[in-house]
């Protein structure tokens, strides 16, 4: 990297122990098992609003789809719209105000035990946690793996020594402070994020000669579009890739839908609204959460494209050619090759900071689902806060050995396989939950099966960027596909959130025709209606 | 609209920047709703 790497450990130094003071207040306000997984229910708005957006974006949201909008263009600004729209506006109103109540009224502590008790169904609440359980360390081993690769490049220390130091740092005020350290150093590490970002947007169009210059040059530059991309769609980095062709099928269901939609039932995310005591707390996050989000996926898709001007004036290069063919190198390339020293520091903290924050909220859901959820000892009821420190230390040490198992290419992957199966197995059931008088535990049960079973079967047979990794389509049927293109690249959550959304309508239909002929409510039925009308 | 020609780009553009207007406006609107007060129930 361009700055000097001794400037960056200390600033990097002086970062560490404003987390770990950070950490130490939040350990010191735990004094029960409340405050470890619910923050204590009286978290300040904007703190829930950063929290939610630090944890929300990842390293992997700036630097890998910032790569990814520099190679395919600025049509991934949709993604901005729907992670705007949907992962603020409608998760936080129409989703989170409701989140908060019920989580309120049932006592609720944690994602699955919302849903548990919503239905007053414990196999709700156990299948829940093993989704979570399953699919969580994959994503968590990701974020682990590009938070050690950045420190690595960045401090210049060997990755294994990165990879331990990472996942040791966050453990120690994950485990000690709960959510509440958790959320308080994601309100740190989120004001780092939007500082970088902001700075960054306003120093590239500088650099590039003002907003219409920049966007003028980069919209001149389709005539450029190789050839490979040009037969798949591509028009320009300026502008839409042509209606249903390969590109932009990929970039609307993988990246825009995918994403955009998966926010809604990630557990790390649904639970922060529990963390708040009233509604007011919620609309107040609101008014922050929009800002921020725009700041950092609107800039990540908006420098993205740019830098093909940047590294074509000043090399000759389109920017993954100059980044060496690796999407993923473009937005560091870029920072460290353009900006002055000072800045490169302050992006780098940024990045940084954007790891840990979701490193921290995937550690802290884990170790509650094993060590509140699972755990034989709780039943829903109140527990002591050990087993659940236990839990997530035990889950941060399987993510540790994940991160040691998986191959460096399975990052981006692994972040579409847990949003997709979260989306697919829980929005309905999730929706239904919050909105109905009489939630149907039927209802929900075949909604999650057919959700996450059409996810597996779509993935591991159809979506060929996973089939081909997993490769039990070409074990038994000899081709990375069973359906032929344009299927292969539409992404999973297409398929399987309708299909289980159609599930648990089908199944509610099926229960309304046998309440009509008179049969009566299951024992499972009654206890949803109780907790949920709280008496 | 600034330097971009393609209204599929801009548009996305000009939608992120009224979305994010809506959250202001939606919270300013809120400011003192909703407190643990005067909420309703279910």
């Amino acid at each position: 990297m361009a700055v000097d790497t001794l400037t960056f450990a200390v600033i990097t130094l002086v970062y560490l122990i404003a987390v770990i003071t950070l950490g130490y207040i939040g350990y010191r306000q735990t004094k029960g098992s409340d405050d470890f997984l619910v923050a204590g229910r009286r978290i300040n708005p904007v703190v829930l609003a950063l929290s939610y957006g630090a944890t929300f974006i990842s390293t992997s949201a700036i630097v890998g789809f910032g790569g990814i909008s520099a190679q395919l263009g600025m049509g991934l600004v949709w993604l901005t719209v729907l992670c705007i729209g949907v992962g603020v506006l409608i998760a936080f109103v129409v989703f989170g105000k409701k989140t908060r109540s019920l989580g309120q009224k049932t006592g609720a502590v944690t994602y699955p035990d919302l849903l548990g008790k919503c239905y007053g169904s414990p196999f709700i609440r156990k299948i829940s946690a093993l989704i979570i359980i399953v699919s969580m360390p994959i994503y968590t081993a990701a974020i682990l793996i590009g938070g050690a690769r950045f420190i690595e490049t960045t401090l210049s220390i060997p990755y294994d020594t990165a990879l331990l130091a990472f996942a040791a740092v966050v453990a120690i005020y994950v485990v000690a402070g709960g959510l509440i350290a958790v959320m308080y150093t994601d309100a740190l590490q989120g004001a780092i994020m939007f500082i970088g970002m902001t700075i960054l947007l306003i120093l590239t169009y500088v650099y590039l000669g003002g907003v219409m210059e920049a966007n003028s040059a980069l919209d001149a530059m389709a005539p450029m579009v190789p050839d490979t991309l040009a037969a798949i769609g591509m028009t320009g980095w300026a502008s839409m890739p042509e209606f249903l062709s390969p590109i932009w099928l990929t970039m609307i269901t993988t990246m825009v839908l995918g994403v955009g939609i998966g926010v809604l039932a990630q557990p790390q995310l649904a639970v922060r609204f529990m963390t708040v005591k009233d509604n007011r707390s919620i609309h107040r996050a609101v008014m922050v959460g929009g800002p921020f989000v725009l700041m950092m996926t609107g800039v990540a898709f908006t420098v993205g494209p740019l830098t093909n001007v940047w590294f074509m004036r000043n090399g000759g290069q389109l920017a993954v050619d100059a980044a060496g063919g690796n999407v993923d190198s473009i937005i560091p390339l870029f920072i460290n090759s353009a900006m002055p020293d000072m800045f490169i520091v302050i992006f780098m903290l940024a990045l940084l900071a954007a790891a840990m924050s979701t490193l921290s909220s995937l550690f802290h859901t884990m170790g509650t689902t094993i060590g509140y959820d699972l755990n034989p000892l709780s039943n829903g009821e109140k527990i002591s806060m050990r087993p659940i420190q236990i839990g997530t230390l035990v889950m941060i040490v399987v993510s540790t050995i994940v991160a040691y198992a998986l191959p460096a290419n399975i990052i981006a992957r692994a972040t579409v396989i847990f949003m997709g199966l979260c989306a697919a197995a829980f929005i309905p059931a999730f929706a239904h939950a919050l909105y109905s008088e009489k939630p149907s535990v039927f209802a929900a049960k075949l909604s999650i099966v057919a959700g996450a079973g059409s996810w597996f079967l779509w993935t591991a047979f159809v979506h060929v960027k996973e089939s081909s990794v997993l490769g039990l389509s070409n074990a038994l049927f000899g081709v990375q596909s069973v359906l032929p293109m344009p299927w292969g690249v539409v992404n999973p959550i297409v398929i399987a959130l309708p299909v289980s959304a159609a599930a648990l309508l089908a199944a509610l239909f099926i229960e309304k025709n046998k309440t009509n002929k008179g049969s009566l409510n299951s024992p499972e039925k009654t206890a949803a209606e109780i907790n949920k009308n709280g008496s | 609209m600034f330097g971009i020609t393609d209204p599929g780009i801009w548009a996305g553009y000009l939608l992120s920047f009224i979305l994010t207007a809506a959250c202001i406006a939606y919270g300013i609107i809120n400011w003192k709703n909703g407190s643990e007060e005067v909420e309703d129930g279910r």
